[in-house]
């Protein structure tokens, strides 16, 4: 059973997240600040924090510091904030996922599941290109049998998505055009393309990533194409 | 000690005191001076510090050498063996009638008595017959035979002479002689003198005859007394002490030597103690006085001088302040009168004192000063209250310049100055007017010189004179031009400045240094303008700002009980409660929180977008791709209300300068805001196209519910169509499409027509 630290000075929303997170097997312990949290952390084997930044005291962000100077778990910032470089700061300080309140709960649920999953099972793998299989972070493609995981779940797709994500995999980091993408899957030049491939990329995304809407695998680079971001 | 600190007043009037008794002293020493008889004559007589020195001694010396010599010759006349004999033979006539008689001193004196002759105390002739009485025709005139006074005769009786003279005359001769004898006698011998002399002849035989007043003194001791001449018949030369030598003493000595020999001498000595009173003593004393005298009047003088330099000084530096520390200058009331009328009031003080001291002064001065002093009095009197008024106003002046107010306090100064102001404060056409009327006014005189001269210039010195004014009128027009052309230029900053605020740069400033008269003020009231809307604008950017601030704080704070509600009403609805009305409830719940989520989200970027507040990352995008992705993103979205996407896009790619994510998000919430009132089953219209180098997409769909309002009003904040008002959504979308869309550089437009919804974004197209 995986221990969860939860912390924010609002005891409503820790208990609610302990009841997520009970109802899902999980064991929380609850911190209301930043000390309460460190404390704890250091008499109880904890395999994810969830933390908030606006606590009194030693606010999240110092808290994340912290703990990273002598620990590798990951660590969820939830927060009120939801400003871009608000996300940019917790990320850049250590965080490993930043979610803005109101949160979805079941997003909540997903991602510290994703978390440990990669924390415990995947994290520590070896990066192997072999037998035509391609990671990209908890995202896997095994080529040879056409099956595709995330955070160890099958995903399943359909024939052209799966060429399409194969492609934007393989080519990591690489911006295609919904023209480029077209000609590559459909072998066809692209005359007045339509939405068929935005369509399709919008159906991967919902495969794959956990809150469709802020991907974290396939992006869009609005005006321009789509793309796997590299982890 | 510490110095006692005056009062500076009484410092002052102390001073003054003292410049007044200095200037007494001055005066006093300048009448002993005056007064002294030997005014005139410089300082250089001073040297001579004793009176045997001066020239007057040497004529007395003179006088004294003439008398001694005619008692030379009056002693053998009159005396025997050192006694006045009455008895001696004075003269021998023979009167017509052959009869010849011998007078003795006695008988030539008992004759003039009988005529009524006397000699007074100071042995002078005086008496005699009233001249009527005299009875010369009558008289019989005996011939001279000879006197025995005459020089010529007094040696030896000569042959009968050829003179006649009554016996009145001879004895009057006589009387004269016997006269000068007694005051010789009287002078020399009988009293004390300090001059004292010896006269020596030796005849042949060696018989000396000795002349002298000073028997018992040898030789050496005559020399020693304190002056003295000596001058023997074997030298040519002086022996003396004398400044001056008497003029008639070599030719006197001379003609008494009867013997024709060089044996002789002379000596004079002159006790310079002058222990005896006598004509010497009297001219010593005297002259003593009058240099002692004199030196005192010089050293007053001097002193007055330098004490009423040394005053005058002190007083200048203090003048004109009122406290030790010679700071804030004060000024009387005299002061403040303006230079020109100070020096015509001085002027006129001066000329009724010069005009009151001839006058009244000289009446005055009858009064109280004799004849001989009246000229210097009045003179005094009348250059000291020139003085006292020269001190008046020159300090007066001192004050006025050390309070800076000498020029800029004169009439002219200020005439000047209000010209000045005049001209530069007044209105733009009076201004140029009398502007214009100086330079007209100015050419015309210019131009008649030239003329005048050139019809005159035969009348010239240098026939080409008539070219100098020609010189000023070009010099002046040069002026004239730059003057113009600096208002020009002043003009032309200032225009520039409005160009440039009217472009928005309200922190331009027009630098106003070298600027004149009412460009400046111009020039100056268009910074304070530009100042007001630098400041209007930064006082709104603040405000925005703060309320941008605000919003998102507020929305921070909304947030986390938000979290709660949600959280809370979603586990409610996993409690699987089987009563309806409940499960309604919280399907209300889970909607409006949801919706106050959307709210709190839409509202910052409302407020960011709006306020300008966001950082963008403006990069080269194809419009086309973008509508594609969007496009995708929405088309099943439509398919769930029945709407038909109908798009008419171009193949090729147009590219424009944008923020991706941010122009996503305006279209997002175009696409939302046709999604969410958009009639069920009807087509929704998307197309891209471009004219005039601008790019424009529009979408375009058919109301649901009327639209009672127009397009404008549509983007302003939370407004939305009425019957909207229920449905979800915060009502900020295309308030924040358009803030978003306007700053990236584009337009943004909605077009409401009846029942048809048209929004329209516009960029400009960027060119390959």
């Amino acid at each position: 059973m995986q221990t969860i630290l939860v912390c924010d000075d609002d005891k409503q929303i820790v208990e609610a997240i302990d009841i997520y997170l009970t109802g899902e097997g999980f064991q929380v312990i609850k911190a209301y600040d930043g000390y309460e949290a460190l404390e704890l952390l250091e008499y109880n084997q904890v395999d994810l924090m969830i933390v908030d930044v606006m606590m009194p005291g030693l606010d999240g962000i110092r808290t994340t510091l912290k703990v990273r100077e002598n620990s590798s778990i990951p660590i969820i910032i939830l927060s009120a904030k939801s400003e871009d470089n608000d996300k940019i700061l917790g990320l850049n300080i250590g965080a490993d996922d930043y979610i803005s309140k109101p949160f979805n709960p079941l997003e909540l649920v997903a991602r510290v599941k994703s978390h440990i999953r990669r924390y415990t099972q995947l994290g520590n793998l070896n990066q192997q290109n072999v037998d035509n299989v391609y990671k990209c972070g908890g995202l896997m493609i095994h080529d040879d049998n056409k099956e595709v995981f995330m955070d160890g779940d099958p995903i399943k797709l359909t024939p052209i998505e799966y060429n399409i994500l194969l492609l934007l995999v393989k080519n990591a980091g690489k911006v295609f055009s919904i023209d480029e993408i077209y000609e590559q899957i459909w072998n066809e030049e692209a005359i007045g393309a339509d939405n068929t491939v935005a369509v399709h990329i919008r159906h991967i995304r919902e495969k794959i990533e956990i809150n469709p809407r802020e991907p974290r695998y396939l992006k869009v680079v609005w005006g321009v194409g789509y793309k796997i971001e590299k982890q | 000690m510490k110095k006692t600190a005056w009062p500076m007043a009484l410092k002052k009037h102390f001073l003054l005191v003292l410049h007044g008794l200095f200037l007494c002293l001055f005066l006093s020493g300048l009448s002993f001076i005056y007064f002294n008889e030997n005014y005139g004559r410089g300082v250089s007589w001073l040297n001579e510090e004793s009176y045997a020195d001066t020239l007057p001694f040497t004529e007395q010396l003179e006088s004294d050498v003439e008398m001694i010599f005619k008692y030379v010759k009056y002693k053998d006349l009159f005396e025997t063996d050192g006694k006045l004999d009455y008895n001696k033979d004075m003269v021998c006539v023979t009167f017509t009638s052959g009869k010849t008689m011998i007078y003795t001193l006695n008988d030539m004196i008992r004759a003039a008595k009988s005529w009524g002759y006397y000699l007074t105390d100071t042995f002078q002739v005086a008496g005699g017959p009233p001249v009527h009485e005299r009875d010369t025709k009558n008289a019989a005139i005996p011939l001279i035979e000879w006197k025995t006074y005459d020089p010529d005769a007094a040696q030896n009786y000569s042959e009968p002479g050829d003179a006649y003279a009554t016996r009145e005359e001879l004895a009057l001769e006589v009387l004269t002689i016997l006269g000068e004898y007694f005051q010789i006698q009287y002078n020399y011998m009988d009293r004390p003198s300090n001059l004292y002399f010896r006269v020596s002849y030796m005849d042949n035989d060696g018989t000396e005859r000795l002349y002298t007043n000073a028997e018992q003194y040898p030789l050496e001791d005559l020399k020693n007394l304190g002056r003295y001449l000596y001058l023997s018949g074997d030298s040519i030369q002086i022996d003396t002490n004398l400044t001056y030598i008497p003029k008639n003493i070599t030719s006197e000595l001379e003609n008494y030597n009867l013997y024709g020999n060089t044996d002789y001498y002379i000596i004079l000595g002159l006790d310079t103690r002058y222990p005896n009173t006598d004509p010497y003593s009297l001219a010593h004393n005297a002259y003593t006085k009058v240099r002692v005298n004199y030196i005192t009047g010089l050293i007053l003088f001097a002193i007055g001088c330098m004490g009423l330099l040394a005053t005058l000084i002190h007083l200048a530096c203090l003048s004109g302040y009122r406290t030790r520390e010679r700071k804030e200058p004060y000024l009387s009331y005299f002061d403040r009168i303006p230079l020109e009328c100070g020096c015509v009031l001085f002027l006129g003080c001066l000329w009724c004192w010069s005009f009151l001291s001839a006058s009244l002064g000289t009446a005055a001065a009858r009064l109280l000063v004799d004849q001989n002093h009246r000229d210097f009095f009045v003179t005094v009197v009348c250059r000291v209250g020139i003085y006292g008024f020269c001190l008046a106003e020159g300090f007066s002046l001192l004050r006025q310049y050390k309070a800076g107010i000498l020029i800029r306090g004169s009439l002219t100064c200020r005439f000047f100055e209000w010209a000045r102001t005049a001209v530069s404060k007044a209105s733009f056409p009076s201004r140029i007017t009398v502007c214009f009327l100086g330079y007209l006014t100015g050419t015309s005189v210019l131009l008649y010189t030239i003329y005048y001269l050139y019809r005159n210039r035969q009348l010239l010195v240098v026939p080409y004179l008539f070219l100098a004014p020609g010189a000023v009128l070009i010099l002046f027009q040069v002026w004239t031009f730059l003057l113009l052309y600096r208002n020009s230029g002043e003009t032309e900053k200032i225009s520039f400045a409005i160009y440039k605020m009217s472009e928005g740069d309200t922190s331009y400033k027009i630098d106003t240094t070298g600027f004149s008269g009412k460009y400046t003020d111009l020039a100056e009231t268009l910074n304070n303008i530009g100042d007001g809307l630098e400041t209007a604008l930064q006082e709104k950017v603040k405000s925005e700002r703060l309320k941008a601030d605000l919003i998102t704080n507020v929305s921070h704070d909304i947030k986390t009980p938000l979290t709660s509600i949600i959280n809370y009403v979603d586990l409610l609805k996993r409690e699987q409660i089987q009563d309806e009305k409940i499960q309604r409830y919280l399907e209300v719940l889970d909607q409006k929180s949801q919706r106050l989520k959307t709210l709190t989200e839409d509202l910052v970027e409302a407020s960011k977008a709006s306020s300008g507040n966001l950082k963008l990352e403006i990069a080269n995008i194809d419009i086309v791709e973008l509508i594609h992705q969007t496009n995708g993103e929405f088309e099943e979205k439509f398919a769930l209300r029945h709407l038909d996407l109908v798009a008419g896009l171009p193949s090729e790619s147009i590219q424009i300068a944008a923020d991706g994510r941010r122009l996503w998000r305006v279209l997002e919430n175009l696409y939302n805001n046709a999604f969410k009132y958009a009639m069920e089953h009807s087509r929704v219209y998307v197309d891209v196209s471009s004219r005039n180098d601008y790019v424009y997409f529009t979408i375009k769909n058919v109301s649901a519910n009327p639209l009672n309002i127009n397009g404008d009003e549509l983007t302003e904040r939370f407004v939305r169509g009425d019957v909207a008002r229920t449905t979800e959504g915060s009502g900020l979308g295309l308030s924040i499409a358009k803030s978003l869309t306007l700053l990236q550089g584009g337009q943004f437009e909605i077009y409401i027509d009846g029942d048809l919804f048209k929004a329209q974004v516009g960029f400009p197209v960027l060119k390959e």
